[in-house]
């Protein structure tokens, strides 16, 4: 199968404030490589600092890549064009409360993205908004809610709508399942997992909580100072650690859990 | 004995003529030496349960209980002064977000010289000042900092979150209490860090005999370090026992549900099957159900249940609830 994303040699280097001829730059991540499939899911783990974020910021384009490229369906994706790239990539933030704009209502918030970058006519914009609305389980009543209105699982599910509105290919999730209090947290992820199955999305997962990369992920990726230390299929990889990193961040969590 | 015995505590909010019952009815009672768990998801006035014993909500808020003993003294019988000199010397609080809790534009070392009480001081003024000193080293050593010239002479802002914590545990020593409640102290910090303070807490319980009421949102983060849990949920006691029992023989429908919806790392769910979730949200403040708060979520709900289910006890374990999953099991 015909892999949905590809990623080449991907790196990141930031300039650090020095003189001149004494120049030093800072690498927050090192070149690698990996794929998605269509339906699949990649978790990326790994502390403060690994440049995970990082790597979440090239792939959704706010940050230029130093080398490499993505290609998306086997085509390039070019730094600086949005428009390709908001139609087919999304993101979801950890604090979903405030990536939402506090003066517009639902409906305006998830109009902005089909503005932008679809040639739909207004009524056919009310009844996408409608639809995607009820798809995350809200009802369409809520399009006049402000943000402020709604409690905090229902704004991370105004977010989601707002991802998947432009019917996108990858949503990358960073840490968005991380705020949320246990019982809509496993909400979220039946949501975010029956989601997948209908529109074929493949997720990229930023998390550090293991029982949930575990769960949701088909394919880990352990990321510690910017480079790959361990890569696999989720369950390979959790159950074998080649890496001492990789062990201590499961024992960490696995300490934490009662034995039964 | 018990040094913190709390029965049918409730919290009132008074807003305009209309007034909010935010905690309703919940007993909580702490054993010296206890490590105890206070569980809830955000809105189940498990931090106002914890002000409240601290005494530091205001006006708006209207604190009754039919018990509220600290080491014997009734404390809704003593007047604010007295109950204040009492709760300060005994109790400390620390808080989540360690940072936003320090003052950011002194250094760490003034604000825990300013912590360190005069009576543990004596001497000259300039005895005093060397004692201090002295003490707030000793604080910083006892939870396990070792560069402390270096801590002491930093802002809050040159830490790192985990450190802030210790710094802010460091603080809540420094009077020696007898009880430490700990509300969310490792919300927003990595794995690694969390272990590290809960790590330190429990040995500060052990080796100071000091007893340590720990709140959090997460179950399972809780289930290695505490004795006891106290489960609540939108400001009703749902159930308690010990750690285990609330673990693999939950009575409440909601435990069940908490204890069943986290996908644990050593858990046997099928990767990606759905898991079990309740339905609907958290009731707000302002339309709370009536009888119990849990009804219109609960998947064993009945028509008894729009009346308060009354407290039972099964040889320690306490639930409250109509319909338990004791014949269940």
């Amino acid at each position: 199968m015909k892999p949905l994303i590809q990623v080449n040699n991907l790196s990141k280097e930031y300039k650090l404030p020095g003189h001149i001829f004494n120049r030093k730059t800072f690498a927050a991540l090192f070149p690698l490589s990996f794929e998605i499939q269509a339906y699949k899911t990649l978790a990326i783990v790994g502390e403060s600092g690994s440049g995970k974020s990082t790597l979440a910021k090239l792939l959704v384009g706010a940050e230029s890549p130093t080398t490499g490229n993505i290609k998306l369906n086997g085509q390039e994706l070019q730094t600086g064009n949005f428009k390709q790239r908001c139609q087919y990539i999304r993101m979801i933030y950890q604090d979903s409360g405030t990536t939402l704009n506090p003066s517009l209502t639902i409906q305006k918030l998830l109009d902005e993205p089909l503005k932008l970058n679809t040639t739909l006519a207004e009524a056919e914009r009310q009844v996408l908004i409608s639809e995607t609305l009820r798809q995350v389980g809200l009802l369409s009543d809520h399009m006049n809610f402000y943000p402020h209105m709604l409690s905090g699982g229902q704004k991370q599910r105004i977010s989601l709508a707002r991802a998947i509105i432009l019917k996108p290919q990858v949503i990358i999730l960073d840490e968005a399942l991380a705020s949320l209090d246990p019982s809509l947290r496993s909400q979220m992820i039946n949501l975010l997992l029956d989601i997948q199955q209908q529109m074929g999305l493949a997720f990229i997962l930023i998390s550090h909580n293991i029982g949930i990369v575990k769960h949701f992920s088909d394919d880990i990726m352990v990321l510690d100072n910017g480079k790959v230390i361990e890569a696999g299929k989720t369950a390979e990889v959790l159950a074998k650690p080649s890496q001492k990193y990789t062990k201590k961040l499961i024992m960490n969590q696995h300490f934490q859990l009662f034995s039964r | 004995m018990n040094i913190l015995d709390i029965r049918n505590l409730s919290i009132i909010l008074v807003s305009g003529h209309k007034r909010i019952l935010a905690v309703d009815r919940v007993s909580l009672s702490m054993k010296e030496g206890e490590l105890r768990g206070l569980v809830g998801e955000s809105g189940s006035g498990k931090s106002l349960l914890a002000q409240a014993i601290m005494g530091v909500l205001d006006d708006k808020w209207e604190v009754d209980a039919d018990r509220f003993h600290w080491r014997g003294n009734d404390l809704m019988r003593l007047s604010v002064a007295e109950r204040k000199k009492i709760i300060s010397k005994d109790i400390a609080m620390i808080f989540q977000e360690p940072m936003s809790c320090l003052d950011p534009t002194t250094t760490i070392g003034a604000q825990l010289e300013e912590a360190v009480d005069d009576e543990q001081l004596t001497g000259y003024f300039w005895q005093k000042i060397k004692q201090r000193k002295q003490a707030a080293i000793k604080l910083l050593h006892k939870v396990g900092i070792k560069k402390h010239d270096l801590c002491l002479r930093s802002y809050p802002h040159q830490l790192t979150e985990a450190l802030c914590q210790r710094v802010m545990i460091a603080m809540a020593l420094a009077r020696r209490p007898l009880l430490l409640i700990a509300d969310e102290p490792t919300a927003a910090m990595e794995s690694t860090n969390q272990s590290q303070i809960f790590r330190l807490l429990a040995s500060l319980n052990q080796l100071k005999n000091m007893s340590l009421l720990l709140i959090s949102h997460d179950l399972e983060n809780m289930t290695h370090w505490t004795n006891r849990i106290t489960v609540m949920y939108s400001g009703q006691f749902v159930e308690a026992g010990t750690t285990k029992q609330i673990f693999s023989t939950p009575f409440h429908p909601y435990t069940r549900a908490l204890v069943d919806s986290s996908p644990h790392a050593n858990s046997t769910f099928e990767p990606k099957s759905q898991l079990t979730a309740l339905p609907g949200s958290i009731p707000i403040l302002q339309h709370l159900p009536i009888g119990c708060r849990l009804g219109p979520r609960c998947p064993r709900a009945q028509q008894a249940c729009v009346n308060a289910p009354k407290v039972k006890n099964h040889h320690g374990h306490l639930v409250s609830c109509h319909f338990s999953l004791k014949e269940t099991y």
